[in-house]
């Protein structure tokens, strides 16, 4: 099995290319493909939206399975995600996280594109996306409770002297590991993704090689290894699609849940 | 050597779901009406243990 031996040095290649490499400028404030394909979801989600309006507009009743298809995703988004979790104060939080949930989720599934480095692929966009929502929320609890009051709401209430400030260094903490844990999350669970769907395929060519050396017994074998491969990682490829999904979903619901967090009174 | 301690942390989120899985079918045999909810819950707790995994994944290939 010789293949397998050729398998490092080719992964290592695949991880190598997930390194952000500057189209134009430098490696820090330079227009990477990562940025590339951030700004094809961008421009995905604005065509989306205009080519929704417009249709949605010409009918007064949604017509047509792609005004239907949003309208459904739209209200899944609206109910499911912001309406169950902060109840009265729904309207006002809708924008951003629907905007953050759509965002997510068209980047995870250009990230599914063989080829394609999507935004949320690499830990500077991810970072940027929980910094927003730290913020955000912070903002909230400030809003509501003013500076001084959403530090001591976090202090629990009915816990005797010594413990509850305790418990308050403890919450300030978390609240401050909710952006690296945020970020964390959606980063690793893209990059490990790709990774594996890449090593996948990787295993699929490695295997198929031996077929252009001519056709032996040990070249058939190899091609049945390699079919093997591809089935797996169509499995894989199925799973992504479900944790593209997923961890757009999760990410606005981690985002919603911070946010009733804030606002909750004591 | 990162991949055995890898293997390592996998055991860990493999229990983690496993729990998650087993108690969203028992409260979904006991009550079959709330089964849809249950069933988001439980994805969303795979989802918490899936990403310690992950993250265990993504310091082995980035340390070795």
């Amino acid at each position: 099995m010789s293949e397998f031996e050729q398998l490092p040095d080719a992964v290592n290649e695949l991880v190598d290319s997930f390194v952000a490499q500057p189209i134009i400028g430098d490696e820090y404030f330079g227009f990477t493909q990562y940025t590339f394909w951030m700004a094809v979801a961008v421009v995905i989600l604005v065509i989306l939206l205009f080519a929704f309006k417009k249709r949605q507009a010409a009918h007064l009743v949604p017509e047509g399975r792609f005004v239907n298809a949003i309208e459904y995703l739209v209200e899944f988004a609206r109910k499911d995600l912001v309406i169950d979790l902060l109840g009265a104060t729904w309207r006002q939080h809708f924008p951003f996280i629907a905007t953050v949930f759509f965002f997510i989720l068209i980047n995870n599934l250009i990230g599914l594109v063989p080829g394609a480095h999507p935004g949320t692929g690499t830990i500077g966009v991810t970072l940027a996306l929980a910094l927003m929502t730290f913020v955000y929320f912070i903002d909230v609890g400030v809003k509501k409770h003013g500076g001084w009051g959403y530090l001591k709401s976090l202090k629990p209430s009915g816990v005797p002297f010594p413990m509850d400030w305790l418990v308050w260094v403890i919450e300030l903490f978390s609240t401050f590991l909710r952006l690296i844990t945020l970020a964390v999350r959606l980063f690793c669970n893209m990059f490990a993704g790709h990774v594996v769907m890449g090593t996948f395929a990787i295993l699929a060519s490695l295997f198929i090689q031996r077929l252009a050396q001519g056709v032996t017994l040990e070249a058939i074998t190899g091609a049945g290894i390699s079919l093997m491969w591809i089935l797996l990682l169509i499995i894989i490829y199925l799973v992504e699609m479900l944790v593209a999904a997923i961890q757009a979903y999760v990410f606005a619901m981690l985002t919603g849940v911070y946010v009733q967090l804030a606002e909750e009174e004591e | 050597m990162g991949v055995i301690g890898y293997g390592l942390g996998v055991i860990g989120a493999g229990i983690g779901i496993g729990i998650a899985a087993y108690g969203a079918t028992t409260s979904m045999a006991r009550q079959p009406e709330v089964q849809g909810r249950l069933f988001t819950v439980f994805i969303l707790g795979s989802a918490f243990v899936e990403a310690l995994a992950l993250i265990g994944f993504v310091v082995a290939l980035v340390v070795s």
